[in-house]
């Protein structure tokens, strides 16, 4: 049977950021993928190596719009981690705070999409409704609904206002409840589990060989969170559980991101009820930094963010090096995606939850001839869940 | 004994200087002995490879490996030392470690460090570049 090569991407208006896939399918099975970044490279490294440690928490903040607080939590890290510096324990809260609130509004911002990328626009609408009142908690904690400018070297940068707390409790009670029904909505829906069991299986071993990150390492039986590996901030002074599953398909990958959304809330009402109790200063003056190399980290809600720094005891970093997460988890795609359908290759490509883009509309090339078809990857993944939809409740 | 005490007395001679931090040991490794301490580090010590961060400085171009060992959230650095900074040339881990082929290729791409035994050495993020970026990150009066 002949090869036929789709590419998708690397632009499309309807998406915010670049990324090019070039799939290889026999027939309607995916035979190979490849992978090709870079098209929004804008040297934050070089950048960072010209600017003051504090500058470069503000320029690392703007290198993700949904992960705007990991990276700055993971810079300071890496800052901290050269002098050894200690944060005081309010302004640990605060972080783990800021950090997991993070988490719940990026985890609800996937799942809106892979509802839509599947068809089922109503868990769509209502993952990014639910999202408004966390941004809203943003708001009141930050005065922003994004790139919060939280984090300092020594701690944080503006403190939770006491009275806000019975505030913020209530819109967290609020989303508790929505998460719930969320989740048995998903969980008793047996169309979402015929259309996404068994799709997109990314391997135990694989999983290990491509050092994946994250939920979408948890979801393949891999235990490695920072928050219990290296618990920083006020990760070990709450209680909380990582959430492991076994089977690496996409049906797995949801499931671990909708229990780490309620594991979070956990996370969240604790830093919120110390936060009544625990006063005293919310950061360290740190005068200088030494000469030295640090290391910070932290569990995004994509999976592990690395900053790597090196001082020479001026104001500056020498060397700033910055690893995302999608950057180790993209190359899973060429493992997970290899034998499946056409119509399940955009909802795998999803579900590492990548910074990516331009899947819904592909350009079908036969050999080497010229453009012959388009193709829909969208629409063949939605009819794909309506086969199923007609299958299981009839047609 | 803890686990970088006993790891630094199971290398012995594979490894050089040693810099001992809270949960971080860096170490300096010869370039022959790169694949088997990353293999050790990889498949004995259940290490993830975190990344790799390439340096230049006056006398070397550097290739600094950060291996995590989640059990216990130490890391462990083995240092690379490039002396010919016209011809930077190091072992690959790629055929140890399939996750090292995008970080190695960004460092291909951005420092013009050749990885001996990669499979698809190829630029990854500056090609194609509308400005033609070539090893954009070393200095440029040592070129």
């Amino acid at each position: 049977m002949s090869t036929n090569q789709i590419p998708v991407g690397p632009f499309h208006p309807l998406l915010e950021e670049a990324e090019y896939f070039n799939i290889k399918v026999e027939g309607e099975t995916v035979v190979d993928i490849e992978m090709d970044i870079g098209w929004m490279h804008r040297g934050h490294e070089f950048i960072s190596e010209q600017k003051t440690f504090t500058q470069s928490i503000f320029l690392v903040e703007r290198i993700c719009g949904i992960c705007s607080t990991s990276h700055p939590i993971a810079c300071v890290h890496a800052v901290e981690d050269i002098d050894n510096i200690d944060i005081p324990l309010r302004a640990r809260y605060i972080r783990t705070l800021i950090g997991e609130l993070e988490r719940i509004h990026s985890h609800l911002l996937w799942l809106g999409l892979a509802g839509h990328f599947i068809g089922y626009d109503t868990l769509w609408m209502w993952a990014w409704k639910y999202r408004e009142p966390v941004l809203q908690m943003f708001e009141i904690i930050s005065g922003n609904r994004n790139h919060y400018g939280m984090m300092r070297v020594g701690g944080v940068a503006r403190d939770v206002d006491p009275d806000a707390l019975p505030a913020l409790l209530k819109i967290l009670d609020e989303i508790d409840a929505k998460m719930e029904m969320i989740a048995k909505a998903a969980n008793d829906d047996p169309v979402l589990k015929s259309r996404l069991k068994g799709v997109g299986v990314l391997s135990h071993r694989d999983a290990i060989d491509y050092c994946a990150v994250g939920p979408t390492a948890r979801a393949s039986g891999v235990k490695t969170d920072v928050r219990k590996d290296e618990p920083t901030d006020a990760y070990d002074l709450v209680d909380f559980e990582v959430i492991v599953t076994q089977a690496g398909d996409v049906y797995d990958k949801t499931v671990v991101r909708l229990l780490e959304i309620m594991e979070s809330s956990k996370i969240i009402r604790q830093c919120l009820e110390k936060l009544r109790s625990v006063s005293g200063p919310i950061v360290n003056n740190v005068k200088e930094i030494s000469p030295g190399e640090g290391i910070g980290r932290y569990e995004a809600p994509r999976g592990e963010v690395f900053h790597y720094m090196r001082s020479d005891g001026s104001n500056r970093p020498i060397r700033h090096k910055v690893r995302a997460p999608s950057f180790v988890n993209i190359p899973t795609f060429t493992a997970s995606c290899k034998g499946i359908p056409l119509a399940d290759a955009l909802i795998t490509l999803a579900s590492v939850d990548p910074c990516y883009c331009c899947t819904e509309r592909a350009i079908r090339v036969v050999g080497h001839a010229e453009q012959a078809e388009s193709i829909d990857l969208l629409r063949l993944s939605r009819e794909k869940t309506e086969r199923i939809r007609r299958t299981i409740h009839g047609a | 004994m803890d686990k970088m005490d006993q790891f630094i007395v199971d290398m012995g001679d594979l490894i050089g200087k040693t810099v001992r931090k809270k949960k971080r040991l860096y170490f300096q490794v010869k370039q022959e002995n790169l694949r088997q301490v990353a293999g050790i580090l990889f498949n004995r010590m259940k290490c993830r490879l975190s990344t790799a961060t390439a340096t230049e400085t006056f006398h070397h171009i550097e290739v600094l490996y950060h291996f995590s060992h989640d059990a216990t959230g130490d890391y462990f650095c083995p240092r690379i030392l490039i002396d010919d900074k016209k011809n930077p040339r190091v072992d690959s881990i790629a055929p140890v470690i399939k996750g090292a082929e995008w970080i190695e290729r960004e460092m291909f791409d951005f420092w013009g460090i050749d990885f001996v035994g990669h499979p698809h050495l190829q630029r990854l993020l500056a090609k194609d570049h509308p400005q033609g970026l070539d090893q954009p990150l070393r200095f440029r009066r040592d070129r």
